[in-house]
């Protein structure tokens, strides 16, 4: 055990970071936090100390903030999972290519997709899915009707997917390439099939980037604003709408600022829920 | 990592389909927007109507867009070097300290990412606002927002590498007179390099497309590229932006491939993060 | 709601000293309460003067917009007042400016649209009055009179709203406000989030045409019913890319980019809507400026009241000129534009101050019947 020594310099060493962590972090969102609890009032923006719960009242009463929450909630959850099924084999084949130019290759692909800027990738996808869009003319070529893939809550789920499927995929490949191939090998000279030695031995000690990925596209995916915005026709109204809103355009902060507290606990009890799940799961430090 | 010849062999085939499909809705919206930027029309079509580097040479003679492309690429850089520095120390405390509360500052220093980049950002620039610290629309405040956004990514990566860290080697290192800092120098950082450059090329791609921190952030006269192409596709969706797009991701490809020179990409993926 | 402009609670100094001093500095009270009586009793001559390397800060859009005003006014005017710009495009401006207090201005001068400028002036005192700017401005007395007739900023800059429409795809064409809810048009119309200023005038004409008056808030939520399905927006050049690919056949739209789209070769038309409404580039002035800054604040408001800088950015953006000696360019005049009291004839400002009155109610529900 190191002594305390140790354990000061230690302290020293992150104390420039912490610092800045305290000063622009916490301090202004502890700012936000007083703020969401005075009564709201246009174009007021300084703490006044008029301590009441009215903006949370009005957000758990009115059905359109609550089933934002809720909606927020489900789109985030729904497109991690999305990203976890599409980003996975993905990930394998990276992990498992052995030839370094075409690994490379690869991660190259994946990366320069997370750099397209979201405003002009939209576009892209608009392309692409459009009622007009590139399937939906193909469909009708082929004597189908038009299926309507963008301005819904579908067309939100594949803009965020598209946009979080980078991270998914970082979040695993380096996980999967952590596991020693010689028990996938073990495994299978033990007779068990390609599928149950997958099943039995690479799902469970990819564990720790599954959760990983999981949780960083579900933070990615549910404080996103441009992308519903623009791919979901303004018929999937989030939480990050209506804080927009709320400060940009009626100018009440105090009722935006309480909407975003409620993101940050929803945000912080996912963390906690991954935390709980990943130490269970390592029954270790996470 | 050891990469047995016989690895590829375990892909299952259906794997490959999928693999196929990902890479497919990762890039046909990019496909779509390089086309467009070579478009040889007069307006954002797909199909081009003919190629033609129109566009490119149009973003090259625009002030705004070129001297935005520049602007976020200095910020990008000035944001990793600081990310990476803080990032280091922070993992190093929190993965070789014992002091109490160190679960809660991870919660802490992670929390960032979980939260709307737009509350981070009019939080801070209230913050700047009311403490009249001088920070309000200058670089150094946006450079703010952006570390705090970007230094989760080191601190998750850097820490992930050091918790299966063999400390023996820097304790030889010691017991053998070598200062702290040369300890430091000479094997943790060699040791944790990979971590330390997938943490710098995360940092560097999200704040190179960071929006969402910047929209209240930005300086005056200087505006990030993300910013100046929003502002700008308000009000007329020109091609230049698509041809803008191009050179962000080929400012990815090129540091990709600088990187992968210094040091196998199959490296830098090993440094995961949790 | 006008009460902001005094300081609430304790200030921020005597925080400081609390141990809760950077909690409290960080949402305080706004800045200094310095005495900027004086500051209100500036004059300018109209003469160009050396302002000493100051710097003024303004609020106009980005990209392109930003390109062509530095080359119009911006650099001259650097060099003719011995000063810097320092301009600031990063939309949404309003938040800054609440954010900043009147008194502490975030922009000594803006170039945005009138309902903001107005939405900001029941905050608090942030502007000077009009009169209060023709004053100071020399240019001021060539405008037509719609250019201060908000009572609020001036106006340099305007163009009429218009339905963008697809003419190979929409026929017949359109002949009435009215034809954006044929039928046949379902999910091929679109308007704006309730944030941009078009869907606020869109909705308001809506209430007028549909119901008694711009008042019938019910008959503007009744007509956003009906033209469910359509697709929503969130600004102009968004919806010139949707018209482009044919996502949107009939879209509410201002004409100065329907002009510029139809130049582009695309096939697009305007209908005019039959009340006139106006979309603006309306000037502010920051009232708590220092003397120096808001000098030059209201030498730049000359700047772009002159007819030849009009000239060029109707030329550009196809803006119709508020002054009177503004010469029309051909791309517009071709298209039927001028310049005369005529042109003037009907334009309708809405009432903006009732819009803001009832924003609230008005912007829960129109977002419910979008997302429905």
């Amino acid at each position: 055990m190191q002594g305390t020594e140790e354990s000061k310099r230690l302290w020293l060493l992150a104390m420039p970071g912490l610092t800045f962590f305290l000063v622009f972090f916490l301090v202004p969102l502890g700012a936000l936090f007083l703020i969401s609890f005075d009564k709201s009032s246009t174009g007021i923006v300084d703490i006044r100390w008029m301590f009441d719960f009215s903006n949370y009242e009005r957000f758990f009463t009115r059905s359109i903030y609550y089933e934002a929450a809720l909606r927020s909630v489900g789109l985030a959850a729904l497109v991690a999972v999305i990203a976890l099924l599409l980003g996975y084999p993905l990930a394998y084949v990276i992990a498992k290519t052995t030839d370094p130019a075409r690994n490379t290759f690869l991660m190259i692909l994946v990366l320069s997709a997370m750099q397209l800027d979201m405003v002009i990738r939209l576009f892209g996808l608009m392309v692409l899915l459009g009622d007009n869009g590139l399937i939906n003319q193909v469909l009708q070529s082929a004597g189908w009707d038009r299926v309507p893939l963008m301005y819904n809550f579908f067309g939100v789920v594949v803009g965020l997917v598209q946009f979080a499927l980078p991270f998914m995929i970082l979040s695993l490949v380096g996980v999967i390439q952590g596991i020693n191939p010689s028990l996938e090998e073990a495994a299978r000279s033990l007779g068990a099939s390609r599928w149950r030695a997958f099943w039995k031995v690479t799902v469970p000690m990819s564990m720790p980037g599954i959760l990983a990925g999981l949780l960083l596209v579900f933070a990615l995916a549910i404080s996103s604003y441009v992308v519903p915005t623009l791919m979901g026709g303004w018929k999937v109204i989030v939480l990050p709408i209506h804080i927009f809103q709320q400060i940009s355009e009626l100018a009440k902060w105090q009722f935006g600022a309480s909407v975003a507290v409620i993101m940050f606990l929803i945000s912080i009890t996912a963390m906690l829920v991954y935390q709980r799940t990943s130490n269970r799961l390592a029954g270790g430090r996470v | 990592m050891a990469s047995k010849p016989y690895s590829e062999a375990l892909i299952p085939g259906a794997f490959k389909w999928i693999s196929g499909l990902t890479l497919f809705i990762l890039l046909a919206p990019m496909v779509v927007v390089i086309l467009s930027g070579l478009n040889a029309g007069e307006f954002l079509t797909f199909p081009p109507e003919g190629l033609s580097l129109r566009w490119i040479e149009a973003f090259f003679a625009s002030d705004i867009f070129l001297g935005a492309y520049f602007y976020s690429l200095i910020i990008a850089l000035i944001t990793m070097v600081i990310s990476l520095i803080l990032g280091t120390a922070i993992s190093l405390f929190l993965i070789r300290s014992t002091a109490l509360g160190r679960n809660m500052i991870r919660a802490v220093v992670m929390a960032p990412i979980m939260l709307p980049g737009i509350v981070i950002g009019l939080a801070l620039y209230l913050f700047y606002i009311s403490s009249d610290i001088g920070l309000a629309r200058t670089q150094a405040g946006l450079v703010i927002g952006h570390v705090l956004v970007t230094c989760p990514y080191v601190i998750g990566m850097v820490s992930a590498a050091l918790v299966g860290f063999d400390r023996s080697l820097e304790e030889a290192a010691r017991s053998l007179g070598a200062s702290r800092w040369t300890t430091f120098r000479k094997i943790t950082m060699p040791m944790i390099s990979p971590a330390l450059i997938a943490g710098g090329v995360f940092a560097f791609i999200v704040s190179f497309g960071q929006f969402d921190v910047s929209l209240f952030l930005t300086p005056p006269n200087n505006t990030p590229l993300p910013i100046a192409l929003y502002s700008s596709l308000r009000y007329t969706f020109e091609p230049t932006a698509a041809a803008a797009g191009i050179f962000a991701i080929a400012l990815v490809v090129v540091s990709m491939v600088i990187t992968a020179k210094i040091t196998s990409l199959r490296r830098l993926t090993a440094a995961t993060y949790k | 709601m006008t009460d902001t402009s005094k300081p609430k609670g304790p200030n921020r100094r005597s925080f400081l000293k609390t141990g809760s001093a950077a909690l409290a500095g960080a949402a305080g009270v706004n800045s200094f309460y310095i005495n900027h009586a004086w500051a209100q009793d500036v004059a300018w001559d109209g003469e160009p003067f050396d302002a000493q390397g100051a710097t003024l800060r303004l609020n106009e859009w980005g990209g392109f917009w930003e390109e062509a005003q530095r080359e119009a006014i911006i650099n001259d005017f650097e060099k003719t007042y011995n000063c810097t710009v320092s301009y600031d495009s990063g939309f949404p401006w309003f938040p800054k400016y609440v954010a900043g207090g009147p008194q502490n201005p975030s922009h000594h001068v803006g170039n945005w649209n009138l309902n903001e400028i107005i939405k900001l002036n029941r905050i608090g005192d942030f502007f000077l009055t009009t009169d209060e700017i023709k004053e100071n401005v020399p240019n001021a007395s060539d405008l037509w009179d719609f250019a201060f007739g908000s009572g609020l900023g001036a106006t340099w800059g305007f163009g009429q709203y218009a339905y963008a429409y697809r003419t190979d795809l929409v026929s017949p064409a359109p002949t009435s406000f009215k034809d954006f809810w044929r039928p046949e048009l379902a999910n091929k119309r679109a308007t704006y989030i309730t944030s941009n200023g078009l869907q606020q005038v869109f909705f308001m004409t809506a209430a007028a045409e549909f119901g008694k008056d711009q008042y019938d808030m019910e008959a503007g939520f009744e007509a956003m019913r009906a033209a469910m399905p359509m697709k929503i927006s969130d600004f102009t050049g968004n919806m010139q890319t949707l018209v482009e690919r044919g996502e949107v056949e009939m879209g509410v739209q201002w004409e100065g980019e329907i002009f510029l789209q139809m130049d582009k070769g695309i096939s697009v038309a305007p209908f005019t809507w039959e009340r006139k409404p106006i979309l603006t580039q309306t000037l502010s002035v920051s009232r708590y400026s220092d003397p120096i800054e808001k000098k030059l604040a209201l030498a730049y408001v000359n700047a772009k009241l002159d007819p030849d800088y009009q000239t060029k950015m109707a030329e550009t953006f196809y803006l119709r000129p508020s002054n009177k000696k503004s010469a029309l360019p051909a791309r517009l005049t071709d298209k039927g534009v001028t310049n005369d009291a005529n042109a003037l004839d009907g334009l309708w400002i809405p009432d903006w101050n009732w819009y803001l009155d009832n924003e609230d109610d008005i912007v829960e529900t129109v977002n419910e019947i979008f997302a429905s």
